[in-house]
């Protein structure tokens, strides 16, 4: 779990730590981002001042300020003029109790606004008063009284009608106006927020520009890191290391893939080396071992053909059946070993003495067909087919080495399917560069493990085997330039793939390529 | 009630907390100190901050604001040993012609409501700062000290701020007639969000009274 989690934050660090390239690529992207908006940046504050100062005019601020003292001054107007009429109708008023009554009545008709009016007496007793009913001409309205003490005592009280949309209306205004001067002092601050405010959007689209920068970075830089990887593991002598070149079709993808390809054919031709040196060593111990066991094969012969004359021309022969008998058999077994041995010699020197490859143009397809028509022990043995994929398979050829590899190869699976008859199917076939030869059968195939054996020298895994067959084989085809690989055929048996250099074949392409 | 739970009252009240301001030269402050059952009283004269020539500015029918707060303070300088504050609220009343006057302190934070008749009694209302509660006498420091009043005419009040941060974000909808309300703007949005107080500016008062010692207050 904790090593888990270990892991988890390693990686998160890994992700967070920046090559040198990426920083440069981020940086690069930063700036070209934000260099233009630094300057607008610049400008922004000059932009809010000036539409600060268009929105807030001081002489907007100032007449906005000044409307409730307007009002104030239009309320003081009006309440002078109610005053005034509220004199003059004081001074109308008859002393008569029902003709006052009249004179209230049709002052209410003859004053704007007067709604109500009421003569007090000396003791505050009402002694006539006139209210009206009609609506109001200017809408909804507020009371606005008026006194005026009478000369001979007592007082009219008049109340007016004053329009209850100017209380809206101012208080209206003064929230408007206090709303203004607040922004109108806050007005610098207001400045240095909006420039404030770029700023931090500035840094938040350089921080965007940055990540998207290093994002972009980083796709590069993780295929070239990877790649600076390989080459390390390369120069440490690692030749299996390869990368991954992605999909993409760019250099470093170019770059990959020409790395790849490079390890590949130095791993090739080391592999070869190493084959070749390996199996000339081996060549060396047969040729001795050869040597060796065909010198005494012949004395041997020869004493054992003067035992045997011996015993023709001896007169007991006659008298003894039973060691007539023991010697006939004994005979027998003498020669079929040593013919046995005669054999292995002669494998064995012909192993020793394989020749060096003369290749000369041929084509693959053309030479499989002519080593079936003219190999009838092989069509004896077995069932044999040839499938020809492609056309033209212009290679560099040794044609009677090459015949000793298809025979190998025929006569391993021939020997596989025992005591069963063997099937077996030859291919030809081209890739890019290179013409493709499959040999393979329908028998037990080869075991997985054994895979990587096969091809040494006295590997086998037969009673009478020398294990020598795969080893020339793969001596011969290397020779060619070419590769060899055991595999398993498509439905079970054995399946056996060797890859050939391609001949050009242009006019003025060299022939055949340099032995190797 | 101690100086900082006095502070961070007020602080509640939502109104103004005391800023730094450029140090200039206080003008005297008249005050008066007295002990009752070993509680300190302050009654200071602010009348020198509120000229009669303000009436212009406070009667003009919007809401003013004068933050007042009166300190004590070592004489030598310090920390307030006992500080009080209050926020007024100021509107003239067009039609009645009367101040309406809002009073927040730590007492009454919700706001006590006076109307007063005409600047006269406004102004006596603003200048007379009786009676206020500096916590016990005996926190007085033993030196002498002196008592501070800073005054602040229509600072730039929380709610203010909020107001214009609200004004910044949605900015009156321009070239769209009768489009009500406003049209939402990120970068306002941004910029109301980093939008600060601003330094005080002009209408803040600094006032300094004579230097008391302890003995003079706990003898009355
Ligand atoms: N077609 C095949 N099917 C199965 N096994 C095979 C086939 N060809 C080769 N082998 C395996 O490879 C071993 C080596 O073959 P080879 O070098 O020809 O030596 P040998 O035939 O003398 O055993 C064989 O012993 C056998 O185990
Ligand atoms: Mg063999």
């Amino acid at each position: 779990m904790s090593a888990r989690l270990a892991g988890a934050a390693r990686r998160a660090a890994g992700a967070l730590r920046f090559s040198r390239f990426e920083l440069k690529i981020a940086l690069a992207l930063v700036i070209a981002a934000t260099l233009p908006l630094l300057g607008a940046l610049l400008l922004a504050g000059r932009v809010a001042e000036e539409n600060l100062s268009l929105g807030l005019d001081p002489r907007v601020v100032q007449r906005l300020e000044g409307i409730p003292s307007l009002y104030g001054d239009l309320f003081q107007a009006r309440k002078q003029l109610y005053a005034e009429q509220a004199r003059a109708l004081a001074r109308g008023l008859p002393r008569n109790r029902s003709a006052a009554n009249a004179y209230l009545a049709s002052s209410l008709e003859r004053t704007p606004r007067l709604r109500r009016v009421t003569w007090f007496g000396r003791d505050g007793r009402i002694i006539a008063e006139a209210e009206t009913e009609t609506p109001n001409p200017e809408g909804e309205w507020r009371e606005a009284p008026a006194r005026v003490a009478l000369p001979r005592g007592g007082r009219l009280e008049c109340v007016f009608a004053i329009e209850a949309r100017f209380f809206a209306e101012v208080n209206e205004a003064r929230e408007l106006a206090e709303l203004v001067q607040g922004v109108d002092v806050l007005r610098s601050e207001i400045r240095r927020s909006y420039v404030r405010a770029f700023g931090v959007l500035l840094v938040a689209w350089a921080a965007g520009a940055a990540a998207v920068g290093i994002w972009l970075a980083r796709r590069t830089t993780r295929r070239l890191s990877a790649l600076l990887l390989a080459v390390r593991r390369l120069a440490a002598g690692d030749l299996n290391v390869q990368v991954d070149p992605g999909r993409g079709t760019d250099e470093v993808a170019g770059l990959a893939r020409a790395f790849n390809a490079m390890v590949r054919e130095v791993r090739e031709s080391r592999d070869r080396i190493v084959y070749l040196e390996k199996i000339s060593g081996w060549q060396e111990v047969a040729r001795r071992l050869a040597h060796e066991i065909k010198n005494p094969l012949t004395p041997m012969k020869l004493a054992f053909q003067q035992l045997e004359a011996r015993w023709k021309t001896s007169p007991a022969r006659a008298s003894d059946a039973g060691f007539e008998q023991l010697l006939g058999d004994a005979g027998e077994i003498v020669r079929e070993e040593i013919g046995t041995l005669q054999r292995l010699v002669d494998e064995f020197s012909g192993f020793a003495k394989l020749p060096e490859v003369r290749p000369e143009p041929a084509d693959l397809g053309e030479f499989a067909d002519e080593f079936l028509r003219t190999s009838p022990q092989i069509r004896e043995a077995a069932d044999v087919e040839l499938v020809r994929a492609s056309g033209a398979c212009p290679v560099a050829l040794d044609k009677a080495l090459m015949r000793r590899v298809l025979a190998n190869l025929a006569s391993n699976a021939v020997e596989a399917a025992r005591p069963g008859r063997a099937s077996v199917h030859l291919g030809v076939s081209r890739t890019r560069d290179r013409a493709v030869l499959t040999v393979s059968d329908e028998g037990p195939g080869v075991d997985r493990a054994l895979r990587a054996r096969i091809f040494d020298p006295y590997f086998t895994t037969k009673g009478s085997g020398t294990g020598l067959g795969l080893a020339i084989v793969k001596k011969i085809v290397l020779q060619h330039g070419g590769e060899i690989e055991a595999g398993e055929r498509p439905g079970g048996g054995a399946s056996f793939t060797i890859a050939l250099p391609l001949r050009a074949t242009g006019p003025d392409a060299p022939g055949a390529p340099a032995p190797r | 009630m101690t100086a900082r739970v006095a502070l961070a009252v007020a602080l509640a009240v939502g109104a103004i907390a005391p800023r730094p301001v450029r140090a200039a030269a206080p003008e005297p402050l008249p005050a008066r100190l007295a002990g009752r059952g070993g509680e300190l009283f302050a009654s200071v004269d602010l009348s020198a901050v509120f000229a009669p020539s303000l009436e212009r500015q406070l009667g003009n029918g919007l809401t003013n604001v004068v933050a007042v707060w009166v300190a004590i303070v070592p004489e030598g300088g310090g920390e307030a040993v006992a500080l009080y504050g209050r926020v007024v609220e100021i509107l003239f009343d067009v039609w009645e012609e009367t101040y309406t006057v809002v009073v927040k302190d730590a007492r009454a934070p919700g706001g006590a409501r006076t109307v007063l008749r005409d600047f006269a009694a406004l102004r006596r209302f603003l200048s007379d700062e009786r009676d206020l509660d500096m916590g016990l006498v005996s926190e007085l420091p033993s030196g002498r000290f002196v008592v501070e009043a800073r005054v602040e005419v229509n600072p730039v009040s929380k709610e203010q701020l909020q107001r214009t941060r609200e004004y910044i974000a949605n900015p009156p909808a321009t070239g769209r007639p009768g489009g009500s309300g406003g049209s939402r703007s990120f970068l306002g949005a941004v910029a109301s969000f980093l939008l600060r107080e601003p330094d005080p500016g002009t209408g803040v008062h600094r006032l300094r009274s004579r230097p008391f010692a302890r003995a003079e207050v706990a003898a009355r």
